[in-house]
């Protein structure tokens, strides 16, 4: 029997299970997925928005500027990348200037850091590549960007560390209220039994929610969102987050620079009732370009390395929806996370255990609660000096498997081994960035893979591009070595 | 240790590079980044190499072993399973930072570098096809190591997009070992791969090739299900109602190599926009001093025998430059791709180095069935030569001479009229 159980380990799962891991309870995290942060986590742009732009007095607005604050104790705390890019929103019309002051009083009265609006002069001066027609910007210096999936990744192995568990593979089937607590039985027929459960699902959520309760107070509209992703080669065309104004679909087309260097284009924004199908579809790659040329000029899309696209969690209610069940006591809902989600995650978690469930009252505090995740440097990013004594410490660390990306075959070994290992092609990719480069894994891809197979011991036609069964060498021939 | 030259790569460029530039007085160091030499030629296991170098038809590892042979027979210093991840200016030459398994980091220092270390595949995300992106669609020199390296097939159902010329002997190479190949599209309203291949690989086995067609959509969640290919009309533009779908576990992508000059990073090479190599003058020298490249590093080769010829003069030059301390020439007379030419390779004369012919080499922009080729200075013709079937696919030559130059140092201009 645990005290708490997560569905779903995308970034507000992780973090929730990492804030209840401060507390004497049993913790389980489980997800449908071979891996954490799947999902909408695993595809978004990456921004810990400044919180410019909810509504103020909602929940978004409240938990995304206390999200964006959070991220700087993440940083400490789980050595999670964060780049503090600060960013501009622009606009080129007369008649969007109404709506660029209204977003700065916005800003303000959401508790930003010092939001400016700047003349065209000045924003241009410092970022040089935004396009001629600029009118005026909203400076927003308190914007960042992070790494998502290493965010869950590192949430999920600090409350590991901290005693909590994570049950992948699990894709829960039904939910019974017991006396006690639920019992939820998988697709697979395993049983756990748990006294309160916690609704983070995602686009899975109002699914979930209809195995407890009869009406479900809201219902997911997925809105995808599609994206450009430019080779790090042209780190540093902006230094910031572009911005247009907002419309009635979102954010809008950005140009969002990514703690490695790369750059995102997008997203775009399109309802959808598939609550998973992430296709790029040619309309919608088009309309990147055009929107993206409206914020930057001379966008090097020859540098394009890969196009992707991530499903939100959009729901009919209008805020996040973080509510106890109104049928069901001790079945709660984290609910329509979409943008600021990220942002807003740090935030959602403290917000579920200290308002929501109130923890501190049913369980004491851990004494030992350890709040540090020391990572693995990555090779590429040591000294000299420093990459020596890693060689001689292990000579794997001098062969180098992606060359785009500089991982060595050390970093390989470690990251299939590691406390939230993974032997597939693509959770490599999420971990190391083998195969994220200019070449898309096809100098390193049958070298990780002979890794993998040596580490694990499978044969390398079972080895999985990512999701169960995907492996990418189909059969074995009378060729082999 | 200082070395005279290090050779990055030792596929088809670097073994021909490299024995052009050894001997008794030009020390010479190749670093590989596989375990062992001849790079892509390994797995390169059909025929058709050396028809030219060897007037033999060779598969690509016996082509590769004269060379390996050769190399070895001359004791040249090599170091396998090293990776060049750097190469750094120095006042007279460079370091090249490189991991090598055994040895571990090494700062090399030499005073000059040929860069010989071929190209990489386009990828799917280059051009942007729509559609999900489940496992099971990969470029088609992937397959073609996973084949014929590693022994392990990567689709049963297949579809190609793209006729290059990787694209068309995978077609057979898999349909040999069991597959079915149900098509190849090729967005051009040409195939981009050498005629014999596609009379060998597709007629012969009676696979379609749909011309002015391309992918307009991937499906399938985890592994790939089908795809969607659409005609195109001159523009590229999708036609409506032209829709036909297939049922494959595997679309494999022929659509052109890059060259891979990630190590050049940290230099400010002047870079070709076509070719996407360094710029060169006729002694294959980029525009840093002591820097040469050659192969498809340099631009992107549809025979190997070509790669073995043009490197051989790299390595030469090279080899000259140490020897004679020959700088880089104050005067260099452009060489310009005009109309009907996609480009040109060398992209400028050393004027103080002209003394003998050289080949220029060069693709022209479309296909035709007669063409001339004339090189221009000051509105003369200083030299033309008649081709027959010419196309984008098949790299074209044109010889230059000292004596052709009438003008002087204006810039000679390459056109072809049909």
């Amino acid at each position: 029997m645990y005290d708490y159980l997560i569905i779903g380990a995308g970034i507000s799962g992780t973090l929730i299970a990492r804030e209840l891991s401060r507390f004497e309870a049993r913790i389980i995290v489980v997800d449908k997925e071979n891996d954490v942060g799947n999902h909408a986590t695993l595809a978004n742009s990456a921004i810990v928005h400044s919180g410019h732009d909810p509504v103020p007095g909602t929940l978004k607005a409240k938990l995304a500027v206390q999200g964006n604050r959070l991220y700087h104790v993440l940083q400490k705390e789980l050595d999670i990348p964060l780049r503090k890019t600060g960013a501009f929103l622009l606009v080129q019309h007369q008649e969007e200037i109404p709506g660029l002051e209204r977003l700065h009083r916005r800003a303000l009265a959401n508790g930003v850091e010092t939001p400016a609006l700047l003349d065209a002069q000045t924003a241009k001066a410092r970022e040089p590549m935004i396009q001629e027609g600029t009118l005026a910007a909203l400076d927003l210096p308190s914007t960042m960007v992070t790494y998502p999936w290493e965010v869950a990744i590192a949430a999920m192995e600090n409350a590991m560390k901290n005693g909590a568990s994570l049950r992948l593979n699990y894709e829960v089937k039904a939910i019974t209220k017991m006396e006690d607590g639920f019992l939820l039985e998988s697709t697979e027929g395993s049983r756990l039994r748990s006294k309160v459960v916690i609704n983070a699902a995602g686009t899975f959520a109002d699914r979930i929610a209809a195995m407890v309760e009869r009406d479900v107070p809201y219902r997911i509209t997925p809105r995808r969102g599609e994206y450009y992703v430019l080779d790090k080669a042209v780190d540093g065309f902006v230094k910031r987050v572009l911005y247009p104004l907002p419309g009635k679909n979102g954010k809008g087309v950005l140009v969002v620079p990514q703690v490695h260097g790369n750059i995102l284009l997008g997203p775009t924004s399109d309802y959808q009732d598939d609550k998973e199908n992430v296709a790029n579809h040619a309309a919608d790659i088009e309309k990147i370009r055009r929107d993206a040329d409206k914020l930057a000029k001379d966008i090097p899309y020859d540098k394009t390395i890969r196009t992707f696209a991530g499903v939100r969690a959009s729901s009919t209610y209008e805020d996040f929806y973080i509510e106890p069940s109104k049928e069901v006591p001790g079945f709660y809902h984290v609910a329509g996370i979409d943008s600021p989600g990220l942002t807003a995650a740090p935030a959602i978690a403290k917000y579920v255990a200290d308002t929501l469930l109130d923890i501190g009252k049913h369980y004491p505090r851990k004494s030992d609660f350890d709040p540090f995740r020391t990572k693995t440097r990555a090779f590429r990013s040591l000294s000299d000096e420093e990459q020596r004594l890693k060689i001689a410490e292990n000579p794997r660390y001098a062969r180098i498997v992606c060359k785009c990306e500089r991982v060595t075959a050390a970093e390989v070994v470690e990251a299939i081994k590691g406390p939230l290992g993974n032997d597939t092609l693509k959770g490599l990719k999420k971990r190391i960035r083998a195969g994220s480069g200019l070449c898309q894994g096809g100098y390193c891809e049958s070298e990780v893979l002979s890794l993998i197979s040596e580490v694990t011991g499978k044969r390398p036609d079972e080895i999985d591009y990512y999701r169960k069964n995907t492996p990418i060498l189909k059969q074995e021939t009378k060729v082999g070595r | 240790m200082t070395w005279d030259i290090v050779v990055i790569g030792a596929g088809a460029g670097g073994l021909s590079a490299a024995l052009a530039a050894q001997d008794d007085h030009v020390k010479v160091l190749v670093l590989e980044r596989e375990a062992v030499l001849g790079g892509i030629l390994n797995q390169c296991i059909h025929n058709g190499f050396g028809l030219h170098e060897f007037e033999e038809d060779l598969t690509g590892p016996e082509y590769a072993e004269r060379f390996i042979d050769a190399f070895h027979e001359r004791g040249i210093d090599l170091r396998l399973e090293t990776t060049v991840m750097g190469l750094h200016e120095t006042r007279n030459g460079f370091v090249v930072e490189a991991f090598d398994r055994r040895a571990g980091k090494l700062d090399i220092q030499t005073r000059a570098v040929i860069l010989s270390s071929g190209c990489y595949e386009r990828t799917r995300g280059q051009i942007r096809i729509p559609g999900e992106r489940p496992a099971g669609v990969m470029p088609a020199g992937s397959a073609q190591r996973y084949l014929n390296i590693e022994g392990y097939l990567v689709g049963k159902e297949v579809f190609i997009l793209g006729s290059g010329d990787i694209g068309l002997i995978m077609a057979r190479r898999m349909t040999l070992e069991g597959a079915t190949v149900k098509g190849i599209a090729e967005i051009m309203p040409y195939s981009n791969g050498l005629t014999r291949n596609i009379a060998q690989c597709l007629e012969d086995f009676d696979i379609p090739l749909y011309l002015s067609h391309t992918v307009t959509d991937i499906r399938g969640a985890d592994r790939l299900e089908g795809i969607t290919i659409e005609a195109v009309d001159e523009d590229f533009r999708v036609i409506e109602g032209t829709k036909k779908d297939f049922a494959v576990d595997c679309l494999l992508l022929s659509v052109g190599l890059i060259p891979d000059t990630m190590v050049l990073e940290s230099l400010d090479v002047k870079m070709h926009p076509h070719t996407r190599g360094p710029k060169v003058d006729h002694t294959f020298h980029t525009s840093v001093e002591g820097l040469f490249a050659c192969g498809n590093a340099l631009h992107v080769h549809d025979l190997v025998d070509d790669v073995s010829e043009e490197s051989r003069r790299a390595g030469r030059c090279a080899k000259d430059y140490v020897r004679k301390s020959l700088g880089k020439g104050e005067t260099q007379l452009e060489l310009i791709a005009g109309e009907g030419i996609a480009y040109t390779v060398p992209s400028t004369i050393d004027l103080s180095r002209f003394d003998d012919l050289i080949r220029c080499a060069f693709r022209v922009k479309r296909k035709a069935q007669t063409a001339t080729f004339k090189l221009i200075q000051d509105d003369t013709v200083i030299a033309s030569r008649k081709a027959r079937f010419v196309a984008p696919a098949e790299m074209e030559h044109i010889d230059i001479g000292p004596d052709d130059l009438k003008g002087g140092h204006a810039p000679v201009t390459l056109i072809m009229e049909v």
